[in-house]
């Protein structure tokens, strides 16, 4: 398909129906009626607008829906789920599409929150609970910003807000749990 | 009164005064909260937007150690985003494929029938306004509030049964049974930018800062709110605010139990409103209200 002034979109008829194999929501129901992309926080930010992300996913262009960067300012606020005239769960649609970015490894700036997904996971699976100075430490390390933050933090540790040591919960127990989660989804 | 409770990561770290002052604030109602023993993370957000079968299986997890250690019908979850987490696994389980392949995954039977509330419903439904009022022993007359309830303890309405989700108000009638004024304003449920906390810290300012400077525009003291991410960005965040857009917000953030805590004659040590971020204690001590 092609629009005037770009180029050649790339169509993958499929889509639409990943979709709803993926969380249930049918995207033909939308009739871009841009109540979504009113309400939500962060639209400003987003290259494309989450009612713009919505036909995408009719027309079944893949690259806009899937390399834009409207996905990774989506902050799940559910205002467009919550507003939504056809009771589209537009989050939930949302969060489809950042998983198959994810699993299919496409390659797009997500803001980091593809590494701090990644690392939230890991900590979870082998601790059961989060601990948040690995976590942020880790983060800033790993997105070549090993200072931010840093006052912000000493203050938290002094008042007592950052536990410097992980709390360790059923550790064999969330292994077990995310090795059978993920036979089911072979 | 006894409930299950699921304090969830943010109450033992960063949101540890919630979780104090809704322990005391119960303890004067009579609600005896039984906490699951060993309790594991929601998934919170993280799990929702890479792994859509763990964001489940997760709270589901919960709910069946709760079931199985206490038996309690009901689950009190002052957090947000994991009363959210609660509720949608609630929801989607009512498909029976998912439910079989969440049991398996968490090697237990999923029970179907607990009640999830988040810390604002126990005490505005199951307690009431007019139960509260009655064990006020200090009345907080001296401050304005403008209550922020965010996004997840309304929305999305399919999961949270509300159907005020766009203009809620049962925690002003709690404040104002607790003596204090409420103000009307327009950012009680804009988001405050959670998710990002870590990641997009830009995105965090620019949505704190037009909830602050709202709060401000209409005359507000303080604001409250009933989750800890919430707290997070608009305690910490108000400094960077005031470099980036020039102002001067220096607004006391309070968890709604804390100024409950505090009108029932609980300790500000207690209350844990030493360990806020944006200076709490000198303000009330001004107001003589403490
Ligand atoms: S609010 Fe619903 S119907 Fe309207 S544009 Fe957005 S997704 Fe489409
Ligand atoms: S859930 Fe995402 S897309 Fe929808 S309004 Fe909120 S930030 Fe925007």
């Amino acid at each position: 398909m092609k629009i005037a002034g770009q180029k050649e979109s790339k169509i993958d008829p499929t889509l639409a129906e990943e979709i709803r194999q993926r969380c249930g929501e049918n995207v033909f129901l939308c009739y871009q009626c841009k109540k979504c992309a009113s309400g939500c926080p962060t639209r400003p930010f987003m290259e494309s607008t989450p009612t713009e992300l919505m036909r995408y996913l009719q027309l079944g262009m893949i690259d806009e829906a899937m390399k834009k960067d409207t996905i990774w300012y989506c902050l799940s606020c559910q205002t467009c789920s919550a507003r939504c005239p056809q009771n589209i769960d537009i989050a939930h649609v949302v969060d489809a599409v950042k998983i198959i970015v994810q699993e299919k490894n496409i390659k797009v700036d997500t803001g980091n929150a593809k590494l701090f997904n990644r690392l939230w996971m890991t900590l979870l699976k082998y601790m059961g609970r989060m601990y948040e100075m690995g976590l942020t430490g880790m983060l800033n390390l790993f997105s070549g910003k090993p200072f931010k933050d840093l006052p912000l933090g000493i203050k938290l540790i002094k008042k007592g807000k950052l536990k410097l040591l992980p709390t360790i919960k059923r550790p064999f127990e969330m292994m077990k749990m995310f090795s059978r989660a993920r036979d089911l989804k072979k | 009164m006894k409930l299950s409770y699921y304090p969830g990561c943010s109450l033992h770290s960063t949101g540890a005064e919630y979780d104090a002052s809704t322990r005391k604030v119960c303890e004067k109602l009579g609600i005896e909260l039984v906490e699951i023993e060993d309790w594991v993370c929601c998934g919170s957000t993280p799990a929702h937007q890479c792994d859509e079968l763990m964001s489940i299986a997760l709270p589901a997890k919960n709910m069946a150690l709760a079931r199985e250690q206490s038996g309690l019908g009901e689950i009190c979850a002052p957090c947000a985003s994991c009363y959210s987490r609660l509720k949608f696994a609630q929801e989607r389980l009512t498909d029976d494929h998912l439910r079989r392949q969440v049991e398996h995954v968490i090697d237990a039977r999923y029970p179907d029938d607990i009640k999830v509330l988040h810390m604002l419903e126990v005490i505005s439904e199951k307690v009431g306004a007019d139960a509260v009022k009655e064990k006020v022993v200090k009345t907080l007359d001296s401050i304005k509030v403008a209550c922020y309830y965010g996004c997840l303890i309304t929305r999305p309405p399919k999961v949270t049964a509300r159907e005020d989700f766009e203009n809620p108000t049962d925690m002003e009638a709690l404040i104002e049974a607790l003596g204090a004024e409420t103000v009307d304003w327009n950012m009680k449920t804009f988001c405050c930018g959670a998710a990002f906390a870590l990641t997009r810290t830009e995105v965090v300012v620019d949505l704190t800062g037009k909830i602050l400077a709202d709060a401000h525009a209409v005359g507000a003291d303080v604001i409250a709110v009933g989750c800890p991410l919430c707290h997070v960005n608009l305690d910490t965040r108000q400094q960077q605010i005031n470099e980036k857009l020039g102002t001067n917000f220096n607004i006391p953030i309070f968890y709604f139990t804390q100024l409950m805590g505090l009108a029932m004659g609980i300790g500000p040590k207690d209350l844990g409103i030493h360990k806020h971020i944006t200076e709490a204690e000198s303000f009330l001590k001004e107001r003589a209200l403490i």
